[in-house]
This record gives C-alpha cells, structure tokens and sequence, in this order.
C-alpha cells in the first residue's frame, strides 16, 4: 500500500494486481500502516469513480441505453455529458461518505478510527466495481446487472473479509461492523434510486409523461 | 409528572396499557376513513355510470375468483403518459358500484379500466382460452376450463344480487327475477368477456369533470 | 397442557405450546416459499400451471401471500409471544388449554383457508382474501390469541409490564381492529360475499387494513421479538429503555396513517394522499429509533458471535429492518411513487422486508429459542453459519433484480417519443422482465434452500428429545427464569 518507504512506480499496478488477485495480503498490509486520507483520495478514488462514468459515456453514446424494450433510448451528447457528472461525483462522493460512515462506527466496535485507514480500505473494495463497470461499455441493463451482481458480491464477501483484518478488530466485532456498514450502503444505495427517481420525475432529466 | 412517570402508571396497568394502545391507533383511522364514508363526491356515481347488469356482476366474480386484480390494475392514473396509453384518468365516481374495489396495485399486465369495446368478443375468447395465441411473448395464465363451464356455475346469481341489493346497489326485484334466465346458455367465458367490454365504457370525459373528487 | 403442575402443584412454563407452533410455522415455511416459487416460475414459464385452475398465478399467489403471513408469521408470533409473555411476567400461560386451542384452531383455519383460495373463493381484496367464514373463524381465534395473551399479563407476577409485551399487545388489538373493520362484507352465500364500502371508500378502507397488517403484525409485532429475544441472546439489556418508549408510541400513532400511500395518484382525495405521505416520512424516524436501539444492543455482545450463529442473523436483519423502514417512507413520497406504483419495485420493497427482516429474525430466533426449548446444543453450527450466507446472498439477488425490474418498467411505462405517444408497448416493456424474473426465482430459491437447511438443522437439534420444564422464578424473586 502507501508506505514511507519511496517505493518505485510499479507500485501502483502492482498493487491493483494484488487488490483484484491476493485482496488478503493487501488487508494485512494496511493493517501495518497509516496512509494519509489525502492520498488515498487523490491517488486512488478519485480514479477509481471515474472509471464507471467513463464507460457508461462511450457505451451510451454509442449504444444508447437499452432498458430491454424494443429499441434503446438514445440520449443526446449533452444529456449524456451531465449524466456522466453526476454518475462521478455521486459515486465519488459515495466513497468518501462510505469511509466516513466507518470510522464514525469505529468507536462502537473498538476499530482503528484513522480516516485513511477507512479510505483504503473503501479503495479496495472499490476497485473490483471500477473494474467491473466496464460493462457499461454495453449499456444493456440486464446485462450490466448480470455482471454487476457477482461484483458486489464479491465486494461485500472483501468487506466481510477485509474490514476485520484492516482495522484490527476480532472476526466476530468485525462481522456486526461489516453489517451495519451493509445497512449504510444498502440505504444510501436506495436513497440515490429514490433522489435520482424524484429529480427525473420533477423535470431533471429527459422528459416523461407526467 | 413527567413523561416517564406518567409512562410508568401505564407499564404497571394491563387495562390501560389496551385501551391506551387502541385509542392511540384509532386515530388515523377515524380521520381517514370516516370523512371519506360521508363524503359525496365518493358516492355518487359518474355521468353514465351503472350498476352491473345481467351477466355482468357473474363476470366480476369470475375476474375476482381467478386473481385477475393481482395482474391488472383497474385505475388510470392522471399522468400524461397513462392517459395517452389507456384513455381519460379514473374518476371516483365510476366505482360506486365496485364491491369489493379492483383499482389493483400492480401491472405485470396492462391497465383494464378502459378496456371496454377496445377488442373484439371473439379476440377476448381466444386470448382467454390461450394468450399466446394473440401475444406472443404474454406471460398471463392460461384460463381454457372458462370455456367449458356454463355461466350459472359461477355462483347463486340470485343470491348474489340479492345481497348486492341490500347494501344499496340499485336493483330491481324484477331484475333479480330475470337473471337466472339471462345466463342460460352461456359460458363463463362468455360472461367474463361481457364484464371486460363495459369496463369504462360510456364515461365522457368531455362533459363537465365535476364529480367532486376535486381532482 | 396436562402434567404441567407437578404432583405438589408446582407450576412449569407451558413451553410444549411454544414447540408445537415452532414446527407448524416451519411447515409453512416449506409451504408459504415453495408457493413463492412457483408463482416465481409462473412469471417466466407461464405454461407450469398445465391448464388446471388450482395452478394457476391468480389462485397460487394468494395462497403464497396468506401462508408467508399467516401461516408462517402468526404462528411465529404466536410461538415466541406464549414463550416470551410467561418469562416476562414470571407466570405459565393463564390459560394453557385455551392456548392449545388457539394454536391449533389457526392452522386448521390457514390451511383450510389456504385450500379455499385454490378453490377460487375469494372475497378480492389483498391480504384479507379469505371468504366470510374464515373471517369470523379467524377472529374468534385471534381473539382467543388476545385472551391467553392478556390474561397471563393480568396475573403478572411482575408489577412493570415489559416492553415486548407491549409490541405484541399493539399486534393484537390493532390486527384485530383493522381485520375487523375491513372484513365486512355482507354474506350471499356461504363461500361469497360483497364488501360494505364500494369503489374510493373500499379502496381508503382496504389500504388501513392492508398497511397496518404489514404495520402491526409483519413490524410491530416482530419488534416485540426482537425486543424480547436479542437481549436475551446479547445477555444485556436493551440500550435505551426511553427510546423504547418514545418509538412504540410514535410508532403505534404514525403507522395507521400511512395506508393511502398505497393509492397515490388514484381516485381518493388528495388530503389524503398527502397526509398519507406525510405521516409515512415521520413514520421513519420510530422506525430508524428502534433499529438503532436494537444495533447498539447488539454492538456489545460481540463475543457471543463467535458461539452464537443466531445473532449473526438478528444483526442482519436489523440493517434489512433499516432498509425497509427506511425505502417505504422514500417510495411514498408521490414524486417517487410515479414511477414505482404498479411495478415490481414495490415487490422488491415487500421483500426486502419480508426475507432480510421478517424470516431472517424468525431465524435467529429459532436457532436461540429451539436449543433451549430440549435444553441442548444447537445440532450444527457449521450449517447455520452456510444458511446465514445463502440467506444474505438469496435476499440481495431478489431486491437487485426486482429494483432492476422494477425502475425499468415504471420509466418505460412512462416515456414519450418524439411525438408525445408512448415510445414503448405495454407488452413489449413487459417482454424484456423475464431475465429479472429469473435472478428473482434464483434469488428466491437461495433463500429458500438456507430455510431448508435451518429446518433440518432445528429437526436434529429437537428430534427425540422432550420439551424442558422450567420453572418460573420464585415469587419475591427479581431474576429472570431462562
């Protein structure tokens, strides 16, 4: 992970190997250091987020987005643009609040309350999802579902997993925080479904037949 | 005394505990429903709005027997795109005569308020007995036993009405004397079918939109 | 039941009512979801149901709906409020035959009912379609329910009446009132009758009864387990007793406001509507009380995750509890409601609470309460840390898929082309579900295969093994018994 030693630039793919392959010695590792939050931030998630929208972009635009009926809905360039921003900084901002969320549970369960701490490790459960998006290249939803799916399962067995290791916390402490960390992540995840829904339904966002 | 201590005399009482629980849920209930039973604009019937007749009311039972309303909803929303999609928004006023209501509360088929007159007796039929054979990819069940029963199966006609008439619906001694002899005949497919073909037939939207709903 | 007095008149807990209706409720289990599933099945292979009206979705899903909530439900209920009542009041059940009777009587009256739904008699109305005779045999046997309960807390040999108990109080009275209130229907012939309210009054009607089921019996009466049974297992105390306070009453007040929710958009008044929205939005903060109540219990009992797979499962459920709790008040918003009404989101909502914290509670339950019930250890471990995961895993695949299903249809059902015309058919939106149909069923079965495991797992534990007798405390005494 980001350690003081000045480790030389392969660093960095080299540790998104580890993350997508050996996610273990990647949690070991961080329990051993403190990375800096800034660094977590600017170095990994703000690349992390970028990847899903990016995808999302150049399949929609060049497939338009296929909801299963018939044809898919073509958006224009500059619908496509703004929903892509958004898609970044809800995502990104969705980490970040992510990580916030754990290290203010830290205190109930006895865990390491460094924010950077939190950050990493919300990094590496983000990276497999950054990676996975890449079937937003086909916008086909079921498809991106079908893909999806595994992926945060996959994510959430790393939190399970990772979350006791990192933050050095028994298997059994870690167990309740994973979960009510699930809790958190399953109602900001529908809280977007309902915001997003609200907005579109009151004018933001392609007209429907209100 | 404060709050808790209050709290305290009902955690030691049984008897208030109950009653402090009943009267504490009767609440909503009262506003909600009471002003809704006196209120007109609920009871009185939309311009050429009628009661089930004939065959009708045996085709209603048979929708409720088979689960149609778990499948179809029976109410158009005041949406731009349900109105253009099945026709004028549902008024209270056309379901005066709804024992029990069928407004649905889900569409894994379309909306049928305003099904009535839409398709053919004969297109009915077929899609009853077998909806593949009209919709391709249609996931609804298939009903063939409709068409091998006759229409006075469905129920005590007779009965039915009977017991209809006595919570106020307007029929006639003379209609209730007459059904039986209506249904002969026919099939409860046949009676299904006449149901669906005046379901939100006869409502004008055109004419004056006051029937108090206030919506 | 007899033999519960020793020969010099001891008295013992009248638990063997509790393990009668433990099993029943796990045969409606196997039952309720296996119905699930195939009505699951029926949405994507219309053709499963081979032509006989006994089959069919409309007939199926009924009984699927009935057998969840009260087969498997009430008698889960009615289970762990005989056994939590007689503890927290230190006194067996005041009248253990009329116990019996009630257990008994309401499985005879499900699965009679359950029958009759297949038959199609079918008074139409969600939740409540049950013909007039099993109406009235259901009340006098709720009733009878509502007389054991009510009795045994008047000879309460502890002055303060526990906080469970006032859930499963709340349970009674209200499922009674709205069951009642409802139900009238006026008789035409012995299996068909007609509602007294008609059309928009029927519909306000239905949905206070239809809400408060899920409010008061699927919530309230589920929290009157958790109350009871998670700090029995976290071996502390419930952390906030003022909150506990605060939101049952909150709770009780703001739930029976929420029904018009279900009819936003329709032809009711809108002063009703939004007051139905408004009161569902307060409705959160109870809700979000409770729950956090039960999560900082549980925060100090962590040890016991280590021996103890049952709180694995209490602690999920509570996060399912938020979810829920927190997504009904957010889809009764009407702008939100546009798009979700009609549509399997909705299903999803249903089911979110249903599986991950209605059956997962039920769970945890059962693998505290089943042990101590024979006074053994629970058969394996090993498998219920397996059910846990397929639990966990069945329900997030259900709510995905149908969120999937669900958003796509409500936007699609709404979109304009060009030309202000539907841009989509109705069936040709309806076509591309049954992908989602399946990850549903997959889902489904998941869960279902978990339940499986747990019910075998519970057999073993029990098996051959007779029902403890315990005693309650010693008058005088402020221990609890178990």
């Amino acid at each position: 992970m980001i350690d003081n030693n000045n480790r030389p630039r392969r660093g960095r793919s080299e540790l998104l190997l580890k993350v997508l392959f050996r996610p273990r010695v990647v949690f070991e590792d961080l329990a051993k250091s403190e990375p800096s939050p800034y660094r977590v931030f600017f170095k990994y998630l703000i690349w992390f987020a970028l990847l899903p929208p990016l995808f999302a972009y150049v399949g929609g635009s060049r497939y338009g987005w296929d909801l299963g009926a018939e044809h898919p809905l073509m958006l224009s360039e500059a619908e496509l643009r703004v929903v892509s921003v958004f898609y970044y900084f809800v995502l990104l901002g969705g980490f970040v609040l992510t990580a916030f969320a754990s290290q203010w549970m830290s205190a109930t369960y006895g865990a390491r309350d460094s924010l950077g701490v939190h950050m990493a490790m919300v990094a590496i459960l983000a990276a497999p999802i950054a990676f996975g998006s890449v079937i937003h290249l086909y916008p086909h939803v079921f498809t991106n579902l079908l893909v999806l799916i595994p992926v945060l399962c996959w994510a959430m067995y790393l939190l399970y997993v990772g979350l006791p290791i990192s933050l050095g916390i028994s298997p059994e402490r870690g167990m309740l925080m994973a979960s009510s960390l699930v809790g958190w992540l399953l109602v900001g995840f529908v809280t977007l479904l309902g915001v997003t829904v609200a907005l579109w339904v009151n004018g933001f966002g392609p007209s429907i037949g209100i | 005394m404060s709050g808790l201590s209050l709290h305290q005399k009902l955690e030691n009482n049984a008897a208030l505990l109950v009653f402090g629980i009943l009267f504490v849920s009767a609440i909503g209930g009262l506003v909600q429903i009471i002003p809704s039973l006196t209120q007109d604009s609920l009871k009185t019937p939309a311009r050429n709005t009628r009661v089930y007749s004939a065959v009708e009311p045996v085709g209603r039972d048979i929708y409720i027997r088979e689960g149609c309303s778990v499948c179809h909803s029976q109410q158009i929303r005041p949406l731009l795109a349900e109105v253009k999609r099945y026709g004028p928004y549902s008024r209270a006023g056309e379901f005066v005569y709804d024992r029990p209501f069928l407004w649905g509360s889900k569409r894994t088929g379309p909306d049928l308020h305003r099904i009535g007159g839409k398709y053919s007796d004969i297109w009915h039929r077929v899609h009853l007995i077998d909806p593949r054979a009209v919709v391709t990819n249609s996931i609804m069940p298939a009903y063939p036993w409709l068409a091998e029963r006759p229409a006075s199966a469905a129920g005590d006609i007779q009965a039915n009405l009977r017991a209809l008439q006595r919570l106020g619906d307007p029929y006639a001694d003379a209609d209730i004397e007459a059904a039986p002899g209506q249904l002969e005949g026919l099939l409860e497919v046949d009676a299904l079918i006449a149901y669906l073909q005046m379901l939100g037939v006869g409502f004008d939207a055109g004419a004056s939109d006051d029937d108090g709903a206030g919506h | 039941m007899a033999g519960n007095s020793g020969s010099n008149g001891e008295m013992y807990y009248h638990d063997s009512v509790v393990r009668f209706l433990v099993m029943c409720s796990l045969v409606w289990i196997v039952l309720g979801m296996s119905a699930g599933a195939y009505v699951a099945a029926e949405l994507i292979w219309p053709g499963i149901d081979f032509g006989q009206p006994w089959l069919s979705f409309g007939r199926l899903r009924p009984l699927h709906t009935n057998s969840v909530i009260f087969g498997f439900g009430v008698s889960a209920l009615m289970a762990t409020a005989f056994y939590s009542v007689q503890r927290t009041c230190h006194i067996p059940l005041a009248t253990p035959r009329l116990a019996w009777a009630t257990a008994i009587l309401w499985q005879v009256g499900i699965l009679t009912g359950g029958l009759s739904l297949l038959a199609g008699i079918n008074a139409g109305k969600e939740y409540a379609e049950l013909e007039w005779p099993f109406d009235i045999v259901i009340t006098i046997v709720w009733i009878c329910f509502g007389v054991v309960f009510f009795a045994t807390i008047a000879h309460r040999r502890i002055k303060q009446i526990y906080v469970s108990n006032w859930f499963y109080g709340g349970l009674i009275i209200v499922v009674a009132m709205v069951h009642v209130v409802n139900s009238l229907a006026m008789p035409a012939t012995l299996f068909k009758s007609y509602s007294i309210y008609a059309g928009a009054q029927d519909a306000i009607v239905q949905w206070w009864y239809g809400h408060n089921a899920v409010g008061f019996l699927l919530t309230g009466g589920f929290l009157g387990m958790l109350y009871y049974f998670l700090p029995k297992q976290a071996d502390r105390p419930i952390w906030s007793y003022k909150l506990s306070v605060v939101a049952f009453w909150a709770f009780t007040y703001s739930y029976i406001w929420a029904g018009p929710h279900h009819l936003h958009y329709n032809a009711i008044p809108d002063w009703v509507q939004n007051l139905g929205m408004v009161m569902s939005l307060i409705l959160l903060a109870p809700s979000w009380a409770t729950m956090i109540n039960g999560i900082m219990t549980v925060s100090g009992a962590w040890k016991k995750l280590r021996t103890d797979p049952a709180l694995k499962f209490i602690v999920l459920s509570l996060a399912f509890y938020g979810l829920a709790t927190f997504e009904g008040p957010m889809m009764a918003i009407k702008s939100v409601n546009v798009v979700s009404h009609f549509t399997d989101w909705t299903i999803g909502h249903v089911h979110s609470g249903a599986l991950g914290w209605n059956a997962m509670i039920v769970f945890g339950t059962y693998y505290f309460l089943a042990p101590r019930l024979v006074g053994a250890e629970l058969y394996s471990v090993r498998l219920a840390n397996v059910h846990f995961w397929l639990a966990l895993a069945g329900t997030m695949l259900y709510i995905l898929a149908m969120w999937g299903a669900g958003v796509s249809q409500g936007l699609l059902w709404l979109s304009l082309d060009h030309l202000g015309e539907p841009s989509f058919s109705f069936k040709d939106i309806m076509a591309s579900m049954p992908p989602y149909y399946l990850l549903r069923l997959i889902g489904g079965l998941t869960f279902l295969t978990g339940a499986v495991l747990m019910i075998f797992n519970l057999y073993m534990t029990m098996r051959g093994r007779e029902t403890l007798r315990v005693r309650p405390p010693e008058v005088g005494s402020v221990r609890e018994s178990t």
